[in-house]
């Protein structure tokens, strides 16, 4: 992958550059969460519904059912224009939140909950780690 | 239902005034707080503050850096329905958000 995934161009478009292989790489991801949000069984599914006020036993469900389609709709929104060489503002949103989404998924699943777990990750997981961060570091400085 | 009900009478200006000075008291806000976490880029936790919320580049970064050195901070106070709406937006872009009522 290139040093700069992300570009934002003058005319205001984001340039994706990134190549077959992170492109397939990136298209899994969004889908393990648009899976993970529909699959109670999902090892990424507790993490997407987290407590909203933890004082009580159970969130409104108005608020939950928002959340869960605005997830959704953003994880699919990325996962359709995952091919496309270049992105609108709003789709970034879609790819920079789905890809934070599943960031702090693995990270609850995996138990990577503080700086010294994050030490401690084997080699496959800190990579995970690693290019989700750089895909979200270059795409935060476009939007 | 042979009881009358009690002839009212109108409260005095004392009666008001007390009633008012309650109801301000009971109203405490809602608060959202994110939470502090290992992996999210600092970057991305600002530009999601100023997508959310509004807030300027400097602000976004002083909630930021108050999240990471003290492992959460109060990034908006005010109704609970707002309140709810926004720790939702913010959990729908990644971060680890709760509401809390304030003490």
């Amino acid at each position: 992958m290139a040093s700069r995934l992300f570009i934002r161009r003058r005319d205001g478009r984001i340039e994706v550059r990134l190549n077959d292989a992170g492109r397939a790489w990136a298209r899994n991801v969004l889908s393990q969460v648009v899976a993970a949000e529909r699959d109670p069984d999902h090892q990424w599914h507790a993490s997407l519904h987290s407590p909203i006020d933890p004082s009580v036993d159970a969130d409104s469900p108005l608020s939950t059912l928002a959340r869960e389609n605005e997830t959704t709709t953003n994880a699919e929104l990325a996962l359709a224009c995952i091919d496309e060489q270049f992105l609108t503002s709003s789709e970034a949103w879609a790819w920079l939140t789905s890809l934070q989404v599943a960031l702090r998924s693995i990270a609850v699943s995996r138990g990577v909950l503080s700086d010294e777990r994050l030490a401690q990750a084997d080699e496959e997981l800190a990579g995970e780690i690693g290019t989700l961060q750089l895909l979200l570091f270059s795409l935060a400085e476009c939007l | 239902m042979g009881v009358a009900a009690p002839a009212k009478r109108a409260k005095t200006d004392a009666e008001v005034e007390v009633v008012s000075r309650h109801e301000t008291q009971t109203q405490r806000p809602w608060n959202v707080v994110v939470w502090n976490d290992p992996v999210t880029p600092m970057s991305v936790v600002v530009v999601i503050f100023r997508k959310v919320f509004g807030y300027s580049s400097n602000k976004c970064t002083q909630l930021m850096m108050t999240v990471h050195h003290e492992g959460r901070a109060i990034v908006w106070s005010g109704q609970r329905e707002r309140a709810e709406s926004y720790c939702v937006k913010l959990q729908v872009a990644g971060l680890s958000a709760t509401i809390e009522h304030d003490e």
